[in-house]
């Protein structure tokens, strides 16, 4: 039977959780596309293949010096040799920083359509059919693929990680590697150091509706004081420097679950929301309606921040 | 240097989304600017042009109200640019559009860097440039937070991950960039920049003038508004009453302060 093969991430030796993400995806689409779930991995042993094969029923590893550490050219060859050896007709891939990296190589080395950065795959007739979040996650579209065979990257936290069952099966797949034209040279820290607004209990975020640094520090600053808790921001707080990096929140800064999350000011991007979503209680103000961050607030109050927050102030 | 950017023109993410029957956005109420990865992306060519020399190029797919955009970057201090105004392009899959966006590339001719945009705001797809560079042939790297390089030739990159950390790698041009946001402090255009910016030149082409015969290889099917089975309850009044109304809540019925 044809396969629904799943790449597995991983980095100095652990295995991702988009990648047990990835097992419980494909096991539950695999059987209405008359496809069978299976994974790669790529690796310079068989060590992650596994650990892999407790999640999924069979697994094929490539192990070879040319993938012991990620590059593009390296996975988009290994995931062609896989292809080619095995009757793989769709290719499931994490959308993260490294599968955002290799996607759309590994779909045109194999001539396949790619849909990204999917949140929902159902089959309906034998068809797949992709639900994704566009237009900043305020609007959703549906697409599906016209080739033959097929490459989709699925949002990180969209599903909820697959749990071990019994160990599939391991084999190996050997590749010739060609020409590897990017290398790693090391992994570096960027973000150390700093406040730690992971133990706080409250924390007030602000976002690129407060304008301006100066508004930032009168506004976010105070309430978070006033409040005993930590200041935070979005990433466009980040980037122009209205506070520190030890303080951005989201995909590429930290997680936090804090009791409270105020959030001002900020849309609700996936990748902002993947850092906060955890939280007991979020609070949304926002002057747009339909901004997505009211899809996952506790509270919400639609109107201008600079309006809202002295109010705040005042009845505390 | 010379050094192509792909810039998209995409809806500012603050306008009100009506949906046309389940496929489309009304534009009438809709503004329109630069994507904001692409906006970090022309500033990096523009500094990779002040330190080495060369020119910077724009190439853009889309309706003629793109131009105004594409302007904005020569305003900036881009030089020229190619204007694909094809709707069987840019109404297109990624495919199709990547496969545009470089035989544009390939006309320019001695192009030695590509940068594009990490994502487009409106498609979210993170797909183009991987498959631009993957057409012509040449190496890659998303999520750039850092370049360095002494001759244009040769770049040590730093590629964002998760959680903080960045890979250092390198690598050799003719190469793509997918610029992420923050690498850099996009410049405002300045007035004689503005005035420059309309004498300079934008080639409009057409799918057949680039010679693309490309189809898309995925389909759209509809858009829709998502419901959220857990929207936020929402507090009704005028600002100071709702956030009163707030505070007695955040105390008594969730008790977190
Ligand atoms: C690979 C990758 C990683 C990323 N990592 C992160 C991350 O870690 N963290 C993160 O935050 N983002 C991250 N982003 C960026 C993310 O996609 C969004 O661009 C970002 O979260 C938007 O920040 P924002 O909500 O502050 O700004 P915007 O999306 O511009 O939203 C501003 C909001 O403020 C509202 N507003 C404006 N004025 C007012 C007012 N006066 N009163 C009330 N409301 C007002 C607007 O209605 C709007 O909803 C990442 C993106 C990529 C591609
Ligand atoms: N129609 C287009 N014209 C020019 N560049 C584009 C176009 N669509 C996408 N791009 C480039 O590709 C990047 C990624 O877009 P996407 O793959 O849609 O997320 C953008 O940031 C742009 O730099």
């Amino acid at each position: 039977m044809a396969k629904l093969l799943i790449i597995a991430e991983h980095r100095d030796g652990k295995l991702s959780t988009a990648t047990l993400e990835l097992c419980r995806v494909a096991k539950e689409v695999a059987p209405a596309l008359g496809l069978e779930p299976a994974a790669a991995v790529f690796a310079k042993d068989d060590a992650i293949a596994k650990e892999v094969a407790n999640y999924i029923p069979e697994v094929f590893v490539v192990a070879d010096a040319a993938v012991a550490a990620y590059t593009a050219d390296g996975y988009t060859q290994a995931i062609k040799a896989v292809v080619d050896a095995k009757d793989v007709k769709g290719v499931l891939i994490p959308h993260t920083y490294d599968g955002v990296d290799y996607a759309a190589k590994a779909a045109m080395a194999i001539s396949a359509g790619i849909v990204s950065n999917v949140n929902k795959i159902v089959a309906e007739g034998g068809k797949l059919v992709c639900t994704r979040g566009i237009y900043n996650g305020k609007l959703q579209e549906t697409k599906s693929v016209t080739t033959d065979k097929f490459v989709i990257s699925i949002e990180k936290g969209a599903y909820d990680p697959a749990e071990a069952g019994s160990a599939g099966s391991v084999s190996a797949v050997s590749a010739s590697f060609g020409a590897i034209r990017t290398k790693v040279k090391e992994v570096i820290a960027t973000s150390t150091g700093g406040v730690d607004i992971t133990q706080a209990k409250v924390i007030v975020s602000g976002g690129r509706g407060l304008k301006d640094a100066d508004k930032y520090k009168d506004v976010v600053i105070p309430l978070a004081q006033k409040l005993g808790g930590e200041y935070a921001g979005s990433r466009p707080v980040i980037d122009s420097g209205w506070t520190e990096a030890s303080r951005q929140v989201g995909q590429s800064g930290k997680t936090v679950t804090p009791d409270l999350y105020l959030a001002l000011g900020i849309s609700g991007a996936v990748q902002h929301v993947a850092g906060m979503k955890g939280s007991k209680c979020i609070v949304a103000v926002n002057k747009d309606p339909e901004a997505p961050i009211f899809n996952i607030a506790t509270y919400g109050i639609v109107a201008d921040l600079f309006e809202v927050v002295p109010g705040i102030m005042s009845s505390l | 240097m010379k050094i192509v950017v792909c810039l998209k023109q995409v809806p500012d993410m603050e306008s009100k989304f009506k949906i046309v029957d389940d496929k489309k956005v009304d534009e009438s109420q809709v503004a329109f600017k630069i994507n904001d990865f692409d906006n970090y992306a022309v500033e990096a060519a523009l500094q990779l042009k002040e330190k080495l020399g060369g020119e910077v190029v724009i190439v853009s797919a889309g309706p003629d109200r793109a131009a105004k955009d594409i302007r904005q970057a020569y305003a900036m201090g881009a030089d020229w640019g190619i204007h694909i105004t094809d709707a069987a392009i840019y109404d297109a899959d990624g495919f199709v559009i990547a496969s545009a966006l470089a035989k544009a590339i390939e006309q320019i001719g001695g192009v030695d860097l590509v940068l594009t945009g990490v994502q487009s705001e409106d498609l979210q797809a993170a797909v183009t440039g991987v498959m631009v560079a993957d057409l012509l042939g040449i190496p890659h790297c998303t999520n750039v937070v850092k370049i360095d390089t002494a001759d244009g030739k040769a770049f040590t990159l730093n590629r964002e991950l998760e959680g903080g950390l960045n890979e250092v790698l390198e690598l050799a041009g003719p190469a793509m960039l997918s610029i992420q946001s923050g690498i850099n402090e996009p410049r405002y255009p300045t007035l004689p920049g503005i005035m420059k910016a309309k004498k300079k030149e934008l080639k409009a082409k057409s799918g057949a003038d680039l010679g693309v015969s490309a189809s898309s290889r995925t389909a759209f099917i509809k858009m829709f508004i998502p419901v959220s089975d857990s929207m936020a309850e929402i507090i009704q009044g005028a600002p100071a009453e709702a956030a009163a109304k707030l505070v007695d809540k955040l105390k008594n019925e969730a008790k977190v302060i």
